[in-house]
């Protein structure tokens, strides 16, 4: 038979059809039912809006045939921003839920039932009635307008337009969001104000190129070079700001107290003379103060500037915590609100100027540590000595990541008070713990290169030993082994050293896939010993006997108990996340580190220039063992109660997903991409129906493969791998193309 | 077939043995690599090992280094001076690099996602003593450490001409300063002795006249040399004395004077018989060695010295890429 050959136009055209059928299906309802397997084809295929899926497969196809007509206006200065700010609004616009407790949350059910809601304040009323299509059309008509006749006053006004219109969304949101009442977990306003910010980005490039053909990157950096730190001090500024004047302080039912409403509720009550002062007056000085310092060491790149700033604000930042504690305490003693102790019934007004004055200060801290850059970015060799745009390049890349890591701890380190108990039991329970275990595995797999199919084994491993020591278990350990759970870290840790080890002796002969598939099978071996409950040891899967108690650190003179509150397990994990990543950045960089490379590029080489390949590989298993062996401790103290299940291979399998998706081998890479793709099942948990999570989540991985197979944020060394030798000066884009190009002829 | 061993020009005490190597023979099932071969290299010496594509040179490197454990034979090594002999064989790879035997590779193999700078500190690091606690506390002596190879790693980088690459990725080195720095990542682990897979395959003219400099001077340190090359002309200006090898056997020994003469080389590069090459030599004056493209196969002919020159580099160009 003849083999049927299309013209490749036409395959490209049927296959990008195929695909918007495909995304079709994905976006519609998925149950059927054994009778009915058609269901979400029918749904798809008879529906309306296959035409719009089928008309996005078109433009897909447009877009690719004419790559190279169209090329020449992306690359016109603001146009890629300005697409990427679009799809973003779309997206929150059509796809994303805005209020959950709607049974369909979606924009336009929501917009419906605020509009003929007379009592909503009237401008949350005309953003959901027509202000949010002059933000989602207007706004890139305009920087549309302002690109191609190059009128930059245009381009201004459309990023003012923007910010306002973005803020408008958030504010409008949560107003009618209050009015209705109920727990909302939905992101769409968030995201809408981040579109808005993309789309302001997109116009301020606009606005600011002088060329005819610039990347969004060189904008940025100009931003970021122009003086380090200060985008940091501007969001904390605008956040602090926002807390002083509309954000809620003290919030007990039914009531929603500014900074000044809660200073005039507790004039004249028995609260400490500290905290009236900051409430009354001190909250504005300490903002000004801290803000004023901070300014100054941006402004003039002062070292010592910066440091004392820096000191400033952690001061505020103890100051504004004491008076959240002397207010909500007083509160709960006065009986006012339903709390029972102190850090109840507190808006969130005063995690929100902590984290202003922790952004100001930590910009304070970028511009300080400004003067040690050109040491490290003059590394370059003689023979390519750095030139102006190549120092500023490297400037602003170490300003821009430094920035971001700061924004991430200051977000890290206040923002969880403020969300709703689903979203901080989600943050310790799920997200946080498998950062750990992800930092964890990048051991194995990012740096050593072993793939290890079976680390849940060791999570295993660490969440019985716990459960044994501190007797919840039905074998009692002897007394003097019962330990409180912090005391039980040092032995957990040890227990999955040696397991560790006993795992990796036998096996490190074996490579790549060979020790993928003998780790799998240890993990599954140790689930279903646990299963099996040898000895009565492990109870079976119906758990652990008792729950594993909490934490408790009793110095005599002051005792910290950890209770139910997943807040308080937030910071305990915080505490132990920093050390871990301590201490794996020191040994990144060590002689073990370099060694854990050199296995993994060449392990001939490496035996070859005298190091010990088997020795490395199990400290490698060793070391990536122990930090799973501390996450087990934290999870099984935190949840009390855990089971076999817990520990099934889909999620050593999960946790490899993160690793990858992250960037292997970086800290950095493995933590986001643990937090990215633990929250995104939470977050898809309001936007799509159950059965459909898992499908998402695998379109996103597949997508990321695809574009980015080098993961979130890649390592320095195996970005070298993976974008080979010609993209190492970043000239190049990534080799993943260059391969299939010579084999497809 | 054996040839008298001279005194080589080095300076070392003649008596002793960096390798002895006495009748090792390799097999790989039915094929057998090395046949009897035996080996004896001084202390302070630079000895070529010589020999047309799949003589058994690159086998004989890898039954030295703990690679391949030779089924028949002893092979000995006593690298620094003063050490006792040790045998090698059944020891790993990276014991035998303890013991003082560094190496390069003939198809490079750097860390090449790493820097240069890395490269030699991984092979200065495995040295030292610190371990994964005390990098992860930072403790004091760590530090030091840490600070002691990055130095030494430059000092050896600036000693291959590649002071001012410390910091690209080893990948994104041109090759011949791959080649120069997979020298530097061996000469960190302070060998005593040194063993060179084919060094200026794939180098140009200039760079080949560098790195004759350098193993003379890597010599004049102490370091004994032991050296595969195709390139004749490095082989004789820098060999003390050079061993010849063909099919698994040893054909010759001696200095790179008796090897240009010697009858049986000549045949086996040239592939006639050993009469034909005694009569070619009888009819030329000049050393016939330096005539004959050593690059290729045996059966393969080459002419004059300007052609086997370029020829010769392009070949092994070739060759050196990834194989």
């Amino acid at each position: 038979m003849k083999k049927l050959s299309l013209p490749p136009v036409v395959g490209r055209l049927l296959a990008c059809l195929a695909g918007g059928v495909v995304l079709a299906m994905m976006v519609g309802t998925q149950q059927g039912s054994q009778q009915d397997y058609g269901l979400s084809f029918r749904e798809a295929v008879l529906d309306v809006r296959i035409v719009w899926f089928l008309l996005l497969g078109l433009l897909v196809f447009v877009v690719i045939t004419y790559k190279d007509l169209v090329t020449p206006y992306l690359q016109r200065p603001g146009v890629r921003p300005l697409v990427a700010g679009v799809l973003v609004l779309i997206a929150s616009f059509f796809l994303l839920t805005w209020y959950d407790p709607l049974s369909d949350g979606k924009f336009g059910a929501f917009a419906d039932a605020v509009t003929g809601t007379p009592q909503i304040a009237p401008l949350a009323r005309a953003f959901f009635g027509w202000l949010w299509l002059v933000g989602l059309i207007g706004v890139p008509v305009l920087i549309a307008v302002a690109i191609v006749l190059r009128v930059r006053v245009l381009a201004w006004v459309a990023a003012v337009v923007a910010v306002v219109v973005g803020v408008l969304a958030v504010v409008a949101d949560s107003t009618a969001g209050d009015f209705a009442g109920g727990i909302d977990h939905s992101f769409g306003s968030v995201v809408a104000l981040l579109g808005f910010l993309v789309l302001a980005f997109a116009a301020g490039v606009v606005a600011r190129s002088t060329k005819e053909v610039a990347t969004p990157t060189e904008f940025l950096e100009r931003v970021m070079a122009y003086r380090p730190g200060l985008p940091l001090v501007v969001v904390g500024l605008v956040l602090g700001l926002l807390s002083l004047t509309g954000a809620t302080w003290l919030a007990p039912t039914g009531d929603n107290l500014t900074l000044v409403d809660t200073s005039a509720l507790f004039e004249g009550s028995d609260l400490d003379g500290l905290s009236a002062a900051v409430l009354g007056w001190l909250a504005y000085v300490l903002l000004v103060v801290v803000l004023a310092a901070a300014g100054a060491a941006v402004w003039l790149r002062s070292k010592p500037l910066g440091l004392a700033a820096a000191g400033l604000a952690v001061v505020s930042v103890l100051l504004v915590l004491i008076t959240l504690h002397g207010i909500s305490s007083t509160a709960a003693e006065a009986g006012y609100g339903s709390g029972d102790g102190p850090w109840q019934n507190l808006g969130t007004g005063g995690w929100v100027l902590c984290i202003g004055l922790f952004l100001i200060g930590a910009g304070a801290v970028v511009a300080a540590l400004q003067d040690v850059l050109p040491a490290t970015a003059a590394v370059s060799s003689d023979a390519a000595p750095v030139t102006g745009s190549g120092r500023l390049h490297a400037a602003a890349r170490s300003t821009t990541g430094r920035s971001l890591a700061l924004f991430a701890v200051g977000l890290a380190l206040f923002y969880p008070p403020t969300a709703n108990q689903f979203w901080q039991q989600s943050l310790t329970t799920t997200i946080g713990v498998y950062v750990l275990l992800a930092v964890g595995l990048n051991v194995v797999i990012g740096w050593a290169g072993l793939l290890d199919l079976g680390f849940i084994a060791f999570y295993a491993i660490g969440s019985y030993t716990t459960a044994y020591l501190t007797g919840s278990l039905p074998v009692q350990p002897p007394s003097w082994l019962l330990l409180s759970p912090l005391w039980a870290i040092p032995v957990a840790i040890l227990i999955c050293l040696i397991a560790g080890v006993l795992l990796g002796a036998p096996t490190l002969r074996l490579r790549g896939d060979y020790l993928a598939i003998v780790t799998l099978g240890f993990g599954e071996i140790i689930r279903i010993v646990a299963v099996n409950n040898p000895g009565e040891f492990t109870n079976g899967p119906r758990g652990v006997a008792t729950p594993v108690p909490h934490p408790v650190i009793d110095l005599g003179f002051i005792r910290i108990e950890w209770g139910n509150s997943s807040l308080q397990y937030w910071y305990l994990l915080l505490i132990l996340l920093a050390i871990v990543l301590i201490f794996f950045y020191r040994l990144e960089g060590s002689r073990l580190g370099r060694s854990w490379a050199a296995v993994r590029e060449d392990e001939v080489a490496a035996q070859a220039t005298g190091v010990n390949t088997t020795r490395v590989k199990l400290l490698a298993f060793a070391i990536g063992a122990s930090t799973s062996g501390l996450a087990g401790v934290f999870f099984g103290s935190q949840v009390g109660y855990f089971n076999p299940q817990n520990f099934v291979l889909n999620n050593s399998i999960l946790i490899v997903a993160y690793v990858v998706f992250g960037g292997m081998g970086s800290l950095v890479g493995a933590i986001a991409g643990a937090a990215a793709l633990t929250w995104l099942p939470e977050f898809l948990r309001d936007q799509v129906p159950a059965e459909d999570r898992t499908m998402w989540i695998g379109a996103v991985l597949l997508v990321m493969m695809i574009f980015r197979p080098q993961g979130l944020i890649p390592a320095r060394r195996r970005k070298a791998e993976l974008t080979g030798l010609a993209g190492h000066d970043g000239s190049v884009r990534p080799g993943i193309q260059a391969v299939p190009a010579s084999e497809g002829t | 077939m054996t040839t008298a061993t001279t005194t080589p020009a080095g300076k070392a005490p003649a008596d002793e043995l960096v390798f002895d190597v006495r009748g090792i023979t390799l097999r790989f099932g039915g094929v057998t690599s090395l046949n009897d071969v035996s080996l004896q290299m001084r202390r302070g010496e630079i000895l070529a090992v010589i020999g047309p594509n799949g003589a058994g040179k690159t086998s004989l490197f890898n039954s030295l280094t703990g690679v391949y454990t030779p089924q028949e034979g002893e092979v000995l090594v006593a690298a620094r001076s003063g050490d006792e002999p040790v045998s090698v064989l059944g020891k790993k790879t990276h014991v035998v690099n303890h013991l003082g035997v560094a190496r390069t590779f003939q198809n490079i193999r750097l860390f090449s996602a790493l820097t240069a700078l890395e490269n030699v500190k991984v092979g200065i690091e495995t040295r030292q003593k610190s371990g994964p606690i005390s990098a992860m506390l930072g403790l004091p002596w760590q530090r030091r450490e840490e600070k002691d190879s990055t130095a030494k790693a430059y000092q050896l980088l600036d000693r291959v001409g590649l002071a001012g690459r410390a910091n690209e990725l080893a990948g994104s080195l041109a090759y011949g300063e791959q080649r120069r720095l997979e020298i530097a990542r061996a000469l960190g682990t302070g060998p005593g002795v040194i063993l060179l897979d084919e060094p200026a395959a794939g180098t140009n003219p200039v760079e080949k006249r560098e790195l004759a400099a350098l193993i003379q001077q890597i010599n004049a340190d102490g370091v004994a040399v032991l050296l595969i090359e195709h390139d004749m002309k490095l082989v004789m200006s820098v060999a003390h004395r050079i061993l010849v090898l063909n099919f698994g056997q040893r054909i010759a020994e001696g200095t790179p004077e008796q090897i240009q003469r010697d009858p049986a080389v000549v045949a086996a590069y040239l592939g006639t018989s050993e009469e034909d090459a005694e009569t070619e030599l009888a009819t030329h004056d000049q050393p016939e060695l330096q005539r004959i493209d050593l690059s290729g196969d045996p059966l393969h002919e080459a002419s004059t010295t300007e052609q086997s020159e370029g020829s010769g580099a392009t070949a092994a160009g070739e060759k050196g890429g990834p194989a």
